[in-house]
C-alpha cells in the first residue's frame, strides 16, 4: 500500500516541487497566456500589467518589484512597449532574469517586425507609438506564437533542464491546436478579405496582415493626444469615399472621437480586444482570437447586408 | 469635407459659447471673492465623486453616478464655505489649494483600484469638447438657464456676500449665501468639466472675467465685455484648431491667453486715460525694444561662443534674409552639403516606398513571407542609419559654415544688439 502510494504520489510531488521552483513573470496577459501554454503545470505564471488596463499607459508599482524577486523567467514584449521593465530589473539585480541572463526573454526577438521605420529619421512618422523601433503589437498574429513560445520554452529549459521534454511536448501540443484554430479563424474572415477598416490606435497591422484586412487609417496618430478636428473631418471624408463600415476601437481608449465619426458617417464602432484580458471573453490567447475574429466577422457581415 | 468641418465645429463652438455665458458670471464673482482656484478644487472633488461612483459599479451617466457626483460636490461646497471662516488664521487660497491637491490624490488612489481609471483621469483634464452632442448641449442650456435665472434673482445678496472680504458682521447670513454660490458653482463646474476638461473650464471662468474687469468695474458692463471676449476666443480656438490641425482644447486655451494679452494691450495703449496712455506706450516701446535687442545680441554672442550649438533665432534671421551657413562654405563643401541633403531625401522616400509595399501586401496579392518582411525591415533600418550618416555630414558642414559665419554675422549681431539694448535701457531710466 505504502509502495503503491509512493509510486503514484512521487511524480505528483516532483511536479509540485518544480511548480514551486519555477516562477514565470510576463509583462502582459498575452505573453503570460503563452507562457502558461508552454509550462503547463510546471510553473506558476504571473502578469505585471493588470487585465483591462491600457498597457501603453502602465506605470509599475512596488508590488511589481516584489513580484520579480525570485522569478526564474521574465518574458517581455520588448520594442519599448514595456520599457519600464528595464528599471525594475536593474533595481532587482538578479543576473538570471536581467538582459543576457538565462531566464530573460525578449519575445520580439526573431519576429518579422512591421513598420520598422526608425522614427528619428522621419519626425512626421505618425504611427502613434511614442517609444520603440517597430510596431510592437506582434502577438496579434497567431503565427507569431510559434516564435514567442519558442523563446519562452528555450528560457525555461535553460533555467530548469529537467523540464525539457515536458515543455517541448506542451508547446508542440499548443501550437498544433493553435494551427487548427488559425485555419478556422482565417476561414471565418476569408469572405471579408481586403475589408476596409479605420482603427482608433495603430494596434492592428499584424492582425491585418494575418487576416488580410485593409486598415485604411488610424484616428489617434499621437499616443494620448486627441485627434484634431481637421483630422476628424478628413477621416469622415475617407470613410464616406471608401465606404468604410467599421471603426475598430479598444475598450480602454477614449470613445468620443470614434463615436463622433460613427454618428457622422453611419459606420459602426466595434470593440476588439488588443490583449488577453482586455475584455472578459478574451480569457486566454486562443480566446482572444475567438473573440476578435468572431466580433469582427459579425460586424462586417452586418455591415455588408 | 467642408460640411464635415462645419458639422464638427458648430456644436463645439455653440457649447463653448454657452459655457462662456455662465462661467463669465461665476468668474466675476470668483475674482471678487479672490478664490481663483476654487473651480479646480470643486471640479476635482466632483470628479472624485464620479470616480468613486464608477468604482462602486455605476455608469457616470446613471442616476446613481450623478448622485455620487452631486453629494461629493455638495461636500466640496460646504468645505469651501467653511474656508471663509478659516481665512482669519489660514489664507483661503492656500486652503483651496490643499483641497484641490487632496481631492486629486484621492482620485488617483480610488482610480488605482479600477483598471480603466487612468483614462478617466486623463479625460477630466483634457475633456472632449469636440465630441459634444446636440442633446448634451440642450441639457447644458436648460441647466444654465435655470441657474442663471436663480442667480439673477438673488444677485444682490450674492454680490454683497462676495464683496465682504474682512470679518463680516453677520457671519451666518454670509455663510448661507456663500453656500448657495458654491453649490450652484459646483453644479455648473461639474457639468462643464466633464465635457470641456479642467484646463478649458478654467479659461472660460477666469479669462473673460479678467478681460471684463480690465475695462469696467461695473459688473454688468464687465459681464458683456467678458462674453464678447470669450465668444471671440472660443471661435478663434475652434477654427484655429482646424487650421493648425491641432487638438481643440489646447488650442482654445492658447487663444484665450492671446485674447487676454490683446485686451491688456488695448487697455494699456488705447483706452487708458491720455496721460497714462502716453506713459504706457513709451514703456511698452522700451520693454519691447529691450527684449528684441537683447535676444538679437545674445543670440549673436551665442554663435560666437558655440557655433556648433542650436541657434533658433539665427535660423529665423537666416530664413528671413536668405543668408544661411551655406554662404560661408567653400564651393566643395556646399556641393557636399546639397548632395547629402538629396541623398537623405532619397533614403526617406525609399523607406516610405518599402513601408507602402508592405502595407499593401497585407491585404492585396500574395502574402509576403516572414523572410521578405524581415528583409524589408532590415532595409528600412539600414536606410535609417544611412540617413543618419548623411545628417551627420550636413551637421558637420553647417558647423564649419557657422564657424566662419560667426565673425561676419555673429559678432556684428552681438555688438548691434547689445549696444542697442544698453542705449534703450539708459533712455528708459532717464525717462523715469
Amino acid at each position: 500500500m505504502l509502495v503503491l502510494l509512493s509510486i503514484l504520489g512521487l511524480p505528483f510531488v516532483a511536479q509540485t516541487l518544480a511548480a514551486q521552483n519555477m516562477r514565470v513573470v510576463a509583462t502582459t496577459g498575452d505573453l503570460a497566456s503563452l507562457a502558461r501554454a508552454v509550462t503547463g503545470d510546471l510553473a506558476q505564471v504571473e502578469t505585471i500589467i493588470p487585465a483591462a488596463a491600457d498597457p501603453e499607459a502602465f506605470e509599475p508599482r512596488p508590488s511589481d518589484f516584489a513580484r520579480l524577486k525570485g522569478a526564474s523567467v521574465v518574458v517581455r514584449v520588448g520594442l519599448g512597449y514595456d520599457h519600464w521593465l528595464d528599471k525594475l530589473l536593474s533595481m532587482h539585480g538578479d543576473a538570471v532574469i536581467n538582459r543576457g541572463g538565462a531566464g530573460y526573454v525578449d519575445a520580439s526577438v526573431g519576429i518579422p517586425l512591421l513598420e520598422l521605420k526608425g522614427s528619428s529619421v522621419d519626425p512626421a512618422n505618425r504611427d502613434g507609438h511614442a517609444h520603440g523601433l517597430a510596431n510592437p503589437h506582434y502577438w496579434l498574429d497567431p503565427a507569431n506564437a510559434e516564435i514567442i513560445t519558442g523563446g519562452i520554452a528555450e528560457a525555461s529549459i535553460r533555467v530548469a533542464p529537467e523540464v525539457a521534454a515536458k515543455v517541448i511536448a506542451n508547446r508542440d501540443g499548443f501550437l498544433s491546436r493553435l494551427k487548427a484554430n488559425l485555419t478556422q479563424w482565417e476561414q471565418l474572415l476569408a469572405p471579408h478579405r481586403a475589408a476596409r477598416l479605420i482603427a482608433y490606435h495603430n494596434t492592428w497591422p499584424y492582425f491585418a496582415r494575418r487576416f488580410r484586412l485593409n486598415i485604411v487609417d488610424v484616428i489617434e496618430i499621437k499616443e494620448g493626444v486627441a485627434p484634431s478636428p481637421a483630422r476628424l473631418a478628413k477621416l469622415a471624408a475617407t470613410i464616406r469615399e471608401q465606404n468604410i463600415r467599421v471603426i475598430v476601437h479598444e475598450p480602454f481608449e477614449p470613445e468620443e472621437a470614434s463615436q463622433l465619426l460613427a454618428r457622422r458617417t453611419g459606420a459602426a464602432v466595434v470593440k476588439l480586444a488588443p490583449s488577453v484580458g482586455s475584455v472578459p471573453a478574451a480569457s486566454d490567447y486562443p480566446a482572444l482570437f475567438d473573440y476578435n475574429v468572431g466580433t469582427l466577422t459579425r460586424a462586417l457581415s452586418a455591415a455588408s447586408n | 469635407m467642408f460640411e464635415d468641418v462645419l458639422a464638427f465645429a458648430a456644436l463645439p463652438l455653440a457649447a463653448a459659447i454657452v459655457f462662456t455665458g455662465i462661467h463669465t458670471w461665476f468668474g466675476l464673482q470668483v475674482l471678487r471673492r479672490n478664490v481663483v482656484f476654487a473651480d479646480l478644487a470643486l471640479a476635482q472633488v466632483s470628479a472624485l465623486g464620479a470616480t468613486v461612483g464608477v468604482v462602486a459599479g455605476h455608469a457616470v451617466q446613471s442616476a446613481a453616478g450623478y448622485a455620487y457626483t452631486l453629494i461629493f460636490t455638495a461636500v466640496g461646497a460646504l468645505l469651501l464655505t467653511a474656508s471663509r471662516g478659516l481665512a482669519r488664521s489660514v489664507r483661503q487660497e492656500a486652503f483651496i489649494g490643499v483641497l484641490y491637491v487632496v481631492a486629486t490624490a484621492a482620485t488617483v488612489l480610488v482610480v488605482d483600484r479600477s483598471p480603466q481609471g487612468a483614462e478617466h483621469v486623463k479625460k477630466m483634464l483634457v475633456g472632449g469638447i469636440l465630441s459634444v452632442t446636440g442633446d448634451e448641449l440642450v441639457k447644458f442650456i436648460v441647466l444654465y438657464s435655470i441657474i442663471g435665472a436663480i442667480h439673477w434673482l438673488l444677485r444682490r445678496p450674492l454680490l454683497a456676500a462676495a464683496g465682504q472680504n474682512d470679518t463680516p458682521t453677520d457671519i451666518g447670513r454670509i455663510a448661507f449665501w456663500d453656500l448657495v454660490f458654491y453649490l450652484s458653482f459646483g453644479v455648473v463646474v461639474t457639468s462643464s468639466v466633464a465635457t470641456a476638461g479642467v484646463l478649458l473650464v478654467f479659461c472660460f471662468l477666469i479669462v473673460p472675467a479678467l478681460v471684463g474687469g480690465l475695462f469696467s468695474s461695473h459688473i454688468g458692463v464687465a459681464l458683456v465685455i467678458g462674453w464678447i471676449a470669450g465668444a471671440a476666443a472660443s471661435a478663434a480656438g475652434i477654427f484655429g484648431s482646424f487650421l493648425l490641425d491641432a487638438p481643440t482644447g489646447a488650442v482654445t486655451v492658447v487663444t484665450f491667453a492671446a485674447v487676454l494679452l490683446v485686451a491688456g494691450a488695448i487697455r494699456a495703449f488705447i483706452t487708458a486715460p491720455a496721460a497714462e496712455r502716453g506713459r504706457n506706450r513709451q514703456r511698452g516701446l522700451h520693454m519691447g525694444g529691450l527684449v528684441l535687442c537683447l535676444l538679437i545680441g545674445l543670440s549673436g554672442a551665442w554663435v560666437v561662443i558655440a557655433p556648433a550649438g542650436d541657434h533658433p533665432i539665427l535660423a529665423m534671421i537666416e530664413t528671413a534674409t536668405g543668408i544661411g551657413p551655406d554662404r560661408f562654405m567653400t564651393a566643395r563643401e556646399r556641393a557636399d552639403y546639397l548632395e547629402a541633403a538629396a541623398i537623405e531625401r532619397r533614403h526617406k522616400g525609399e523607406i516610405d516606398r518599402l513601408y507602402d509595399r508592405e502595407r499593401q501586401s497585407r491585404w492585396q496579392g500574395d502574402e509576403l513571407t516572414p523572410d521578405e518582411i524581415r528583409r524589408i525591415g532590415s532595409m528600412q533600418q539600414t536606410l535609417t542609419e544611412m540617413g543618419r550618416g548623411e545628417r551627420f555630414v550636413m551637421d558637420y558642414l553647417r558647423t564649419r559654415g557657422r564657424e566662419r559665419e560667426r565673425w561676419y554675422v555673429g559678432l556684428p549681431l552681438a555688438a548691434i544688439g547689445l549696444i542697442a539694448a544698453a542705449t534703450i535701457a539708459r533712455r528708459a531710466r532717464r525717462a523715469r
